[in-house]
């Protein structure tokens, strides 16, 4: 069942805390969170956040469409490792 | 010496009764079978590309002297490989996750880090793992504004690490 629109999205009150900080002081520091439940706002997008994957903070930077999802939809808890030497590719972001 | 393979897809099963085996790619490119002339197998083998077709999540692949489904059947669970020729042509600023691991990984200040280990993949950033004996993995986001240079040639990274909230 999806959550009240009444309540709004749930955020961890420290991490918008420190959002709306570093907002203020026009900023860009990671911030680690452990916080995999919190919903992305609009006024997180150009950070990057350190998610905790239950092992390590994973940074991800948060862009416009991944508004609306959760943090820990962005640090994966499993990693599967493929097959070496396959043909995948990564670019900068 | 022995050619340098790249891994592109695994035989997973036969496909029907003439020959044809099932594929999963294991390339971020699959539409790159179309093109698929000859493959190579770790053993030194090589086959030529008769048909291919797309069905589901699956490539199916005929190769040349391969005419039953027991002839396919010896090709279960191999891995079907291509050289670095015929690997597909990446646009600028893209990178083989083969050529990344193993860079070493430098500060813009000249402090050694690691070498990359391992790439996570988050669904938003890349994330490059750095890692150097006795010391703690460092977790590098594939960002423009954190890595200032890729030189494979050199087999150097620079990195501007961003500052954390304290």
């Amino acid at each position: 069942m999806s959550r009240s629109i009444k309540k709004g999205p749930y955020v961890h009150e420290s991490l918008l805390k420190k959002i709306k900080a570093m907002n203020a002081k026009n900023e860009k520091k990671v911030i680690k969170t452990w916080s995999r439940a919190s919903t992305i706002l609009p006024n997180f997008v150009g950070h990057t956040i350190a998610v905790h994957d239950g092992r390590k903070h994973v940074p991800v930077y948060i862009t416009e469409d991944m508004v609306g999802h959760k943090l820990g939809e962005f640090a994966p808890t499993r990693t599967f490792k493929g097959h070496s030497g396959s043909e995948k590719s990564t670019s900068l972001k | 010496m022995q050619r340098e393979l790249f891994t592109i897809g695994k035989i997973v099963a036969p496909h029907g009764v003439r020959g044809d085996v099932r594929v999963v790619p294991l390339s971020d490119f699959p539409e790159r079978f179309q093109a698929l002339k000859k493959v190579y197998f770790d053993d030194g083998l090589m086959l030529d590309v008769e048909g291919v077709k797309f069905h589901k999540q699956f490539v199916l692949l005929k190769f040349r002297g391969y005419d039953s489904m027991n002839d396919a059947e010896k090709l279960r669970n191999r891995l079907i490989k291509v050289p670095r020729e015929d690997l597909v042509k990446l646009p600028e600023g893209h990178y083989f996750h083969f050529d990344i691991i193993g860079l070493e990984v430098y500060t813009t200040a000249g402090e050694f880090l690691g070498k990359v280990t391992d790439i996570l993949v988050t669904g938003s950033n890349d994330v490059y793992v750095a890692e150097k004996d006795g010391a703690k993995p460092v977790l590098i986001p594939a960002l423009k504004k954190v890595v200032k240079t890729i030189d494979l040639a050199a087999g150097r990274m620079t990195v501007e690490l961003l500052e954390e909230w304290e």
